[in-house]
């Protein structure tokens, strides 16, 4: 009663919790399932190369020369290609998705690369899928020169050119860029809606009054509560962890003592706002609502999971520094890829430093006037 | 009353009509879910819209040359004014060390005796180093590097070189400029939406903690009527949003729209009733508002990822594809960019809509079969 942080109530208070948890094994094993399940699903499923581009070929041609620039187009290996439908209308081909390009050879084409006049070959793109379009458009100047190469015995290549080297992932492996990423979306949602459950639930259920007329302190109460679900993050993360090195088989460059201190430093923030949003809520659904916008969008969408956070905005680059799962990115990324040191982390920790100092600091003081009626 | 009995109409089941008063003025009642459901999207569109951007700015680029070598100079000016790219000053001992510091995103280098004079002996490569912890990112930027400077190496040829009789004319339709925000704006619109799933979730589960589904069985209410009258609400409220979040996205970020209203209010309509039958099938599984929140996840999660909103569809294994027939949102994706892009092609609206809603049936079905069998 006298001191202020007695580690005996703690344990109570994080006993009672465990026992929640273990009561319903659902909450373990979806805690632990839903990551694994995710990693593994996604570890296996994501190919972000556009290969086998679905396009169709309009051949009013029918010459030696035009079946030589299909041929071109299918041995590059990015295309599948099919003959247009008879009858069909070359855009409404686009419009039902049958295609993401339909290539219209004109009757003169052979005459014309035979004389050497221009041909011309109309591709109509798909433009209402820009990441297709976009690569497909890409690929057409490499297939233009070839086609060139073998119909009219150009240069196959201009005397200077680029010599790309890809670093960190050199065969750009969609599951090596993919999972390190996935680390820090399951781990932001399991962390915000767990806690953001937890203290709404005993509020809605009238337990938290209860709770508060015993000797245990509010402080005692948060980080009693907070300690499993402490646990059962990390171990979220561990078990993460073990599948992507040993199933997944993606490369983990730098130390493992920086991670484990990194996911801390990442883990501490999203309790705190998990138990801010319960705190102040004190209802189950409108916590699960507040829990989702919170965490769920930003860190796919602003932490530069997939859209890179150099080109949005200048206001949503200061917006994402903000949160937690921007630096956590970083961080994974360049601790699974890149080999990076204290050094190059500096930056991104010290930012997970800062928030989780202020969100702790908010949280705690929010509960504690909530609590003063 | 009156009009209704002239045309006939059936009458409402008034069970159900009193459930979706009761369950509407629930989730009303505290103001801050009203917000939430109506003003957190329509925030959440205009955020996000920014946020979803395909095209790259700002990558820091890096050029290692000697001052006199005009090609690769000329590269650097073209790439900076392209306005895709940041001059990034790297140390000239180890433009790695710079990668791996992050001081950089690529960096061009010259080779030693310089860019000029090697393409001048017939055969010359700089290389080019590109930070590919972003696999995506890394390929779009070779592709930028890689187009400017064919483009600076034909000009410096003096004369076109031989480009051959061949010539590609490429018209890109629907979206001319590729603007990644019309491209992504509806998917979004799909993504905000499908937050509502969990709610729906939650809702008979909260009955069963809080002890209140007992009462609810004791009245003479059928089951079928207690999971319609929890039902029904959300796909009000799903259908109320819909407008809201579509024209929020429409308006600020300037999508075009092609195609007929009537077609996206249809689309928008199975897709209500497709997801809050998925959250009541949940909502029947679960034991408590915890169970219900993680079962929502399971489907929103993958649902989103899914969804051929972050990554094509057309790349995934054969048994992947085929688990996305099973997820609404892949379709209504679809045929948002179908309708609002394109102006709505049959071939792709109707049987979209048929699998939509045959999906929502099979839930509806399975939720009533399930929650008796939990009853009993």
């Amino acid at each position: 009663m006298n001191s202020p942080f007695d580690l005996r109530r703690i344990a109570s208070i994080a006993r009672k919790e465990v026992h929640h948890i273990l009561r319903d094994p659902f909450t373990l094993a979806m805690g632990l399932g839903l990551p694994l399940i995710l990693v593994l699903f996604f570890g296996y499923v994501m190919q972000l190369d556009p290969r086998e581009i679905r396009i169709m070929v309009a051949d009013r041609d029918q010459t030696r020369a035009s079946r030589q620039l299909i041929e071109a187009f299918s041995a590059s290996g990015f295309f599948r290609v099919a003959p247009t439908p008879p009858g069909a209308g070359l855009i409404s081909l686009l419009d039902a998705e049958r295609a993401k390009a339909v290539v219209v050879i004109e009757g003169e084409f052979g005459r014309k690369v035979r004389s050497g006049a221009e041909a011309r070959v109309q591709v109509l793109v798909d433009g209402a899928d820009n990441s297709s379009a976009g690569t497909l458009v890409g690929y057409l100047a490499g297939i233009q020169q070839y086609a060139n190469h073998i119909l009219a015995d150009t240069p196959a290549a201009p005397p200077g050119r680029l010599a790309t080297r890809f670093l960190y992932n050199p065969e750009l492996n969609s599951r090596w860029f993919v999972v390190p990423g996935l680390f820090v979306v399951v781990t932001a949602i399991l962390a915000v809606m767990l806690t953001a459950l937890t203290v709404a639930r005993e509020w809605e259920t009238g337990s938290m009054e209860l709770l508060l007329s015993t000797p245990v302190r509010p402080a005692e109460i948060v980080v009693g509560k907070l300690t499993p679900y402490l646990v059962l993050v990390i171990a979220a993360v561990v078990l993460v962890y073990a599948v992507a090195r040993v199933i997944l088989g993606i490369p983990f460059r730098s130390s493992h003592v920086l991670f484990a201190v990194s996911c801390i430093l990442f883990v501490v923030p999203l309790l705190a706002q998990g138990l801010l949003i319960s705190s102040t809520v004190r209802a189950q659904a409108i916590a699960i609502q507040v829990g989702l916008i919170s965490s769920l969008l930003p860190a796919m969408l602003l932490s530069g999971f997939i859209f890179p956070i150099e080109s949005m905005p200048a206001f949503f680059n200061w917006l994402s520094a903000v949160m937690p799962a921007r630096w956590f990115m970083q961080i994974c990324r360049g601790i699974f890829l890149k080999n990076a040191g204290l050094g190059e982390l500096a930056v991104p920790m010290t930012a997970l430093l800062i928030i989780g100092f202020v969100l702790v600091n908010v949280t705690v003081r929010r509960f504690k006037v909530d609590l003063e009626p | 009353m009156n009009l209704r009995r002239r045309l006939h109409l059936p009458r409402f089941n008034p069970v159900i009509l009193g459930f979706i008063r009761k369950e509407l003025s629930q989730a009303f009642r505290d103001r801050r879910m009203a917000a939430l459901l109506f003003v957190a999207p329509v925030v959440q569109m205009a955020l996000f819209g920014y946020a979803l951007r395909t095209d790259l700015k700002n990558i820091r680029l890096a050029v290692v040359a000697a001052p006199g070598d005009r090609i690769a100079t000329r590269i650097a000016d073209r790439a900076y004014a392209s306005g895709y790219f940041l001059p990034a000053s790297v140390s000239r001992a180890d433009p790695y060390e710079d990668l791996a510091a992050g001081r950089a995103d690529a960096v061009l280098i010259a080779p030693p005796r310089g860019f000029t004079r090697a393409v001048s002996r017939g055969s010359g490569s700089a290389q080019l180093l590109i930070d590919a912890t972003n696999a995506v990112r890394a390929r779009v930027v070779e592709g930028y590097i890689t187009g400017i400077a064919a483009g600076v190496l034909v000009e410096d040829a003096g004369t076109a070189p031989p480009l051959g009789p061949v010539r590609f004319d490429i018209r890109v339709l629907y979206n001319p400029t590729l603007e990644s925000s019309i491209f992504m704006i509806p998917a979004l619109a799909v993504l905000v939406l499908s937050l509502m799933v969990i709610l729906t979730a939650m809702g008979i589960a909260r009955e069963k903690e809080l002890g209140t589904m007992e009462m609810l069985l004791s009245a003479p209410v059928s089951r079928w009527e207690i999971l319609a009258g929890k039902t029904i609400p959300y796909v009000l409220m799903a259908f109320v949003n819909t407008p809201i979040v579509l024209t929020t996205g429409i308006l600020w970020f300037e999508v075009p729209v092609r195609g007929a209203v009537w077609m996206v209010a249809l689309s928008a309509v199975v897709f209500a009733i497709a997801t809050s039958s998925i959250g009541t099938m949940i909502s029947s599984l679960a034991r408590n508002q915890q169970q219900a929140m993680i079962g929502g996840f399971l489907f929103m999660l993958p649902g989103m990822m899914l969804s051929g909103v972050f990554f094509p569809l057309e790349n995934m294994p054969p048994a992947v594809y085929w688990i996305t027939y099973l997820n609404p949102l892949r379709y209504f994706v679809t045929l948002l960019r179908n309708i609002i892009l394109k102006g709505g092609s049959p071939d792709v609206v109707w049987p979209n809509l048929a699998a939509m809603a045959a999906l929502a049936v099979c839930a509806a079905f399975f939720a009533v079969k399930r929650f008796r069998q939990t009853l009993n």
